[in-house]
C-alpha cells in the first residue's frame, strides 16, 4: 500500500539507515562525557535528583527553625543562608533542569524520531557546566552563604556575606547552559522531526519544550547580564545599583525579572507537557483540543516576557506603568484556563486507569488551579499591595512549583521510568507516594495563605514580634505546617525507595507498557543507542485511540525484548 | 479492533447533570458567604483603602473559588465516573471525540469576561488609591536596619519604631530608606510600599479605627530583618496632640539645652582641625573631603539651606552637631548626592561647649569672608 508520506519542513532527512555512529566502547565515553542526548538527560536526572534532596532537606531546616517564633534552632544569618539555597537550589539546580535538561533530553529527541540533539558537543557542554554549578551554589556555605532570597534584591545582596558571590558566578554557569540548551531544543525540534511529523502532528510534550526552548533562549540572557553587574558592583565596586552613586536598586528588579517571570513559564511548560502526554496514555482518549493546548503554550510563552514588572507592584515604578502589567498578567489567565479546562474535558469519556503517573496528573490539575487562581489575585495590584511579600505569596509560588513543575515530575518519573531503565516500578508505592504526597503538601502550603494574609512576611527568621496579637495562633499553624512538610519530606522516601527497589529487583519492562502511543515507547526499553534505525515516517498525531500505530518504516529490532546493547545490533556501517 | 464510541444516547456520562447542578448551587452559596464575609472580625480595616481592597478580594475569591472548585469536582467526578472497570477488555478505550468547538468558544469567553471584570473592578480600586486624599498629615518614615525612623512636621528630632497618627485624618506617609530596600506594611491598612534608597514613595489612607497596629518590613534587609517592626497608634486627635507636645517636651529637655552664646571661635578653629577638619573643608560647599565645605555656611547664595533642610543659623547647626547626619535624604538633588553620613556628638566626642564653640568657629568663618 503507497501512502504519499509528506515531506519534513525545512529539513532533508534520509529516512534510511546510514548515519548511525558506532557506540562508544569506553565507560567515560559511556556514562561520563556521552554524547547520547539520552546518558545526558540521565545524568541530569542524576543530578537534579541530588540537588532536589539537599535542597529539600534545607526546606526542612527552615521548617524546624519555625515551630518556635522566637526560632533559636540556628542564627538569623544561617536561616537567611538556608531558605537563599532551598529556592535557588529547587529552582535553577532542580527543576530547570530536569524539566529541560533531563525529561527535555531524554524524551523529546525520541518523541520527534531523531537519534540525538541538534548540536551534542554543545549538550554535553551544557550539562558539564550544571554539576559544578550546582557545588559552587551549596558550597558558598563553606564561606558565607548568600542570605537575601533568590531574588537578592541589592543593595542588601551587595553588602551580603561573600558567598553571594560565587552565588552570582554558579547561576550565571546556569544560565549559560540553560541558553545553549534552548537553542539546542530549537534547532531540534525546529529541523530534526522525522518525516511526516508536521507542526500539528508533534507530541505536546514536544510544543511545550519549544515554548520553552525559546523562553530560556531570549530570557535567560539578561538575568546573565544582571548578575554580571551585581557580581562587579559586589568586587570591583562599579555602581550599578547604588543609589549613593548614580546606580538604581531598581534596575536589578527589571532585569532579574525579565528573565525570573518567563523562568516560571520555563518551569512549568514543560510540566504541561508532561501532563498533556499521561492524560490522554491513561484515560485511553485523544486530548481535548490538541491546537488550544498546543498553541497555548506558545502565547503563555510570549505573553510571558510582557507581565515581568507585576513583581514589583510595591517597588516604586511610575503608577502609570502598573496598570498594562496588570492587564496582561490577567490575559495569560485565559491560555492556562485553555489548557486545564482541555485536560479536565480528557477525562470525560475516558477509560481512566488509577497508575501513579496519572493520579499526580490528576492532582497537578487540582493543585495547579489553586495556584493560578492565587496568582490572579497577586496581578491585581490594590491585592497585592497587602499580599505581596508574605507567606500568602510562598504559598502561591509552592502551589504553582510544587504542585505544579514537581508534580509534573513525579508524573513524569511514573511514566517514563520503564523506558529509560527497563525495569518496571511498584505501582502500589506509587500509589503510597501520591497520596502522602498530595494530602502533605496541602496540608503544608494550605495554610500559609492564612498566615501570609494575617500578617506574617516571608524571609524571617522570627516571627515573635510581628504580630504579637495573634502569636498563638501563628505558632500553632506553623508547627501544624513543619509538621506536613515533615511527612511531605518522608514521602519522597518512598519515591527514593520505589526507584532503588526497581532498579535492583524490578520486573523487566517490556517497550510499551502503557499502550502509549508516542514514538519512544514503540521502540524497545531502554531505547537502543541509535533510538531509530530507520527514521519512521508520520501519519497523524499520537492521540488517536483505536486506530493502527501511525508510523511507517519502524524497524522491528529497535522493539526488541531483550535489551539491544548497540554491539548486539551491528550498525550499518559495521555491516 | 478496540470498541470505538459510547452510544450516542449515553449523554453526558452517568450523573453530569446533578453534579453540576449541586456544584453550582454550592459555588452560589459559598460565593454568597465569601460576599458577606466579615473579614475586619478577623483582621481589622484599620484604614481607609482596607474596605475597598477587601471588597475586591472578596469578589475575586468569590469568582476564584468557583473555578477551582468546577474544575477540581468535574476532575474527581469524571476520574470516578470514567475510570477503568474490571470488565472492561483490555484494549477499551474511551469516547474518541478531539474538540467541541462550541464549548471551547464558552470557555474561552467566560474567562475572558471574567478577567475583564476583575481587571475593571481593580483598576476603579487602584485609581481611588491614586487619588486617595493625603497631606492633611505629611510625615516621612525612613528605613534603617533594622529600625524605622519616623519624622514628624512639628517635631524637630525623628522618633524611633513608634508612630502616631490620628484617627480620621488624611495622612501621607513619605517612605524611603538610608540604605538598604525595606517595606512598609501595616496589615490593617492593606497597603504595603517598599522603601527604596534614593526614591521617595507616598502612602496615603485615612485611618479610622483607633488602636494599635504594626509596622512590619516585608523586604529582606540582612540580618535581623525579623527583628524590624515599628508600631503605628492610631490615637484620638487629642491623643495625638498630646503625644506630638509630649515628644518635643521630651526632645527639648533631653541631652541639656546647648548655650549656644558662651562659644568662642578660636577654641571652636581647634576642635574643628581635630574632629572635623578629616571630612570636612573650611572652603565653599563644592569643596568636598567626605561631607561638603564649610566655609560660607550662612552666606552660600546656591546652598542656602543646611544638608538636613533646616535653616543655616546657629541652633540648626548645632542640631546637625548634635544628631549627626544619616546621609542623603536631600533627593530632589539641590545639594548633589554622595554627602556621606556624619556621627552624632556621642560618636564624635562632643561636650555642650565643644558644639557651642564649633557654631561660633563656624558662624565666624562665613561673617568673615
Amino acid at each position: 500500500m503507497a501512502i504519499a508520506v509528506p515531506h519534513p519542513p525545512g529539513g532533508h532527512i534520509d529516512t534510511h539507515s546510514d548515519h548511525i555512529h558506532p557506540a562508544p566502547r569506553t565507560f567515560i565515553g559511556k556514562y561520563i562525557f556521552s554524547l547520547d542526548a539520552k546518558v545526558i538527560g540521565v545524568q541530569y536526572m542524576i543530578a537534579g535528583l541530588l540537588f532536589f534532596c539537599i535542597s529539600g532537606l534545607l526546606a526542612e531546616v527552615v521548617r524546624i527553625q519555625l515551630m518556635r517564633p522566637e526560632g533559636g534552632f540556628v542564627s538569623n544569618d544561617t536561616y537567611n543562608g538556608v531558605y537563599t539555597l532551598h529556592a535557588s537550589g529547587m529552582i535553577w539546580m532542580t527543576i530547570i533542569p530536569l524539566v529541560t535538561g533531563g525529561f527535555g533530553n531524554y524524551v523529546m529527541p525520541l518523541m520527534i524520531g531523531a537519534r540525538d540533539v541538534a548540536f551534542p558537543w554543545l549538550n554535553l557542554v551544557s550539562f558539564w557546566i550544571f554539576p559544578p554549578a550546582g557545588l559552587m551554589l551549596f558550597g558558598s556555605f563553606l564561606i558565607g552563604a548568600p542570605d537575601a532570597g533568590w531574588t537578592e534584591y541589592p543593595p542588601v545582596s551587595v553588602q551580603g556575606p561573600p558567598g553571594t558571590s560565587l552565588w552570582c558566578a554558579a547561576i550565571f554557569l546556569i544560565g549559560i547552559s540553560s541558553t545553549m540548551t534552548g537553542l539546542n531544543f530549537m534547532v531540534t525540534i525546529m529541523k530534526m522531526r522525522a518525516p511526516g511529523m508536521t507542526f500539528t502532528r508533534m507530541p505536546l510534550f514536544v510544543w511545550a519544550q519549544l515554548a520553552t526552548a525559546l523562553l530560556n533562549m531570549v530570557a535567560t540572557v539578561a538575568l546573565s547580564a544582571a548578575l554580571a553587574a551585581l557580581f562587579m558592583e559586589r568586587q570591583f565596586g562599579v555602581p550599578f545599583y547604588d543609589p549613593g552613586r548614580g546606580g538604581s536598586p531598581i534596575l536589578w528588579q527589571h532585569m532579574f525579572w525579565f528573565y525570573s517571570h518567563p523562568a516560571v513559564y520555563i518551569m512549568i511548560l514543560p510540566a504541561f507537557g508532561f501532563i498533556s502526554e499521561i492524560l490522554p496514555t491513561f484515560a485511553r482518549k485523544p486530548i481535548f483540543g490538541y491546537k488550544m493546548i498546543a498553541f497555548s503554550s506558545i502565547a503563555i510563552a510570549l505573553l510571558g516576557f510582557t507581565v515581568w514588572a507585576h513583581h514589583m507592584f510595591t517597588s516604586g515604578m511610575a503608577p502609570w506603568m502598573q496598570l498594562p502589567f496588570m492587564i496582561l498578567t490577567m490575559i495569560i489567565a485565559v491560555p492556562t484556563g485553555l489548557k486545564v479546562f482541555g485536560w479536565t474535558a480528557t477525562l470525560w469519556g475516558g477509560k481512566i486507569e488509577y497508575h501513579p503517573a496519572m493520579l499526580f496528573a490528576l492532582g497537578f490539575i487540582v493543585v495547579f488551579t489553586l495556584g493560578g487562581v492565587t496568582g490572579i489575585f497577586l496581578s491585581s495590584v490594590p491585592v497585592d499591595l497587602h499580599w505581596h511579600g508574605t507567606y500568602a505569596v510562598v504559598a502561591h509560588i509552592h502551589y504553582v512549583l510544587f504542585g505544579g513543575s514537581i508534580f509534573g515530575v513525579f508524573a513524569a518519573v511514573y511514566y517514563w521510568w520503564p523506558k529509560i531503565t527497563g525495569r518496571m516500578m511498584s505501582n502500589k508505592l506509587g500509589v503510597l507516594h501520591f497520596w502522602l504526597t498530595f494530602v502533605s503538601f496541602n496540608a503544608t502550603f494550605l495554610p500559609m495563605h492564612w498566615l501570609g494574609l494575617m500578617g506574617m512576611p516571608r524571609r524571617v527568621a522570627q516571627y515573635s514580634d510581628t504580630t504579637p496579637l495573634l502569636i498563638n495562633q501563628f505558632t500553632i499553624v506553623n508547627q501544624f505546617i513543619s509538621i506536613s512538610s515533615f511527612v511531605l519530606a518522608a514521602s519522597t522516601l518512598v519515591l527514593l525507595y520505589n526507584m532503588a527497589h526497581s532498579l535492583i529487583a524490578g520486573k523487566k519492562a517490556p517497550p510499551n507498557p502503557w499502550n502509549a502511543r508516542t514514538l519512544e515507547w514503540q521502540i524497545s526499553s531502554p531505547p537502543p543507542y541509535y533510538n531509530f534505525k530507520k527514521i519512521p515516517a508520520v501519519l497523524k498525531n499520537p492521540y488517536e485511540f483505536g486506530e493502527p500505530l501511525p508510523y511507517l518504516g519502524l524497524d522491528p529490532s529497535d522493539k526488541d525484548d531483550h535489551h539491544p546493547s548497540p554491539t548486539d545490533h551491528p550498525t550499518p556501517a559495521h555491516a | 479492533m478496540a470498541q470505538v464510541a459510547a452510544p450516542r444516547s449515553q449523554g453526558l456520562g452517568p450523573g453530569f447533570w446533578p453534579v453540576t447542578i449541586v456544584m453550582t448551587v454550592v459555588n452560589i452559596i459559598l460565593g454568597i458567604y465569601i460576599a458577606t464575609f466579615d473579614i475586619n472580625k478577623y483582621l481589622p480595616e484599620a484604614a481607609a483603602p482596607a474596605g475597598d481592597i477587601d471588597l475586591l478580594f472578596k469578589f475575586m475569591a468569590a469568582i476564584g473559588n468557583a473555578i477551582f472548585l468546577y474544575v477540581t469536582v468535574y476532575v474527581v467526578y469524571f476520574a470516578i465516573v470514567w475510570r477503568r472497570r474490571p470488565s472492561d477488555a483490555p484494549d477499551a478505550i474511551g469516547i474518541q471525540i478531539h474538540d467541541a468547538p462550541t464549548l471551547e468558544l464558552w470557555w474561552t469567553i467566560i474567562p475572558s469576561v471574567l478577567v475583564i471584570i476583575i481587571a475593571i473592578f481593580s483598576v476603579k480600586i487602584w485609581m481611588n488609591l491614586q487619588n486617595a486624599s493625603g497631606d492633611v498629615l505629611t510625615m516621612e518614615a525612613i528605613g534603617h536596619q533594622f529600625k524605622f525612623e519616623f519624622r514628624y512636621p512639628n517635631l524637630k528630632s525623628s522618633v524611633y519604631d513608634e508612630m502616631h497618627v490620628p484617627v480620621d485624618t488624611p495622612v501621607t506617609v513619605q517612605v524611603t530608606s538610608s540604605d538598604v530596600i525595606h517595606s512598609f506594611w501595616v496589615p490593617e491598612v492593606r497597603l504595603k510600599y517598599d522603601m527604596v534608597p534614593g526614591l521617595v514613595q507616598s502612602v496615603r489612607f485615612t485611618p479610622n479605627r483607633i488602636g494599635k497596629y504594626r509596622v512590619i518590613c516585608t523586604e529582606f534587609c540582612g540580618t535581623n530583618h525579623a527583628n524590624m517592626f515599628a508600631t503605628m497608634y492610631i490615637d484620638s486627635p487629642q491623643d495625638f496632640n498630646r503625644w506630638i507636645a509630649a515628644q518635643a517636651k521630651l526632645q527639648a529637655s533631653s541631652g541639656g539645652a546647648v548655650a549656644l552664646q558662651g562659644g568662642t571661635a578660636a577654641a571652636g578653629q581647634t576642635l574643628f582641625a581635630n574632629k572635623c577638619s578629616s571630612c570636612h573643608s573650611v572652603g565653599p560647599f563644592e569643596q568636598k573631603i567626605v561631607g561638603p565645605g564649610l566655609g560660607k555656611l550662612l552666606s552660600d547664595t546656591t546652598h542656602p539651606n543646611l544638608v538636613t533642610g533646616e535653616k543655616p543659623n546657629a541652633v540648626d547647626i548645632s542640631h546637625v552637631l548634635i544628631k549627626g547626619y544619616q546621609g542623603p535624604d536631600d533627593s530632589q538633588g539641590k545639594n548633589g548626592p554622595s554627602l556621606g553620613a556624619m556621627p552624632n556628638r556621642d560618636a564624635n566626642g562632643l561636650s555642650n561647649s565643644d558644639i557651642a564653640n564649633l557654631v561660633a568657629y563656624l558662624t565666624s568663618l562665613s561673617q568673615s569672608k
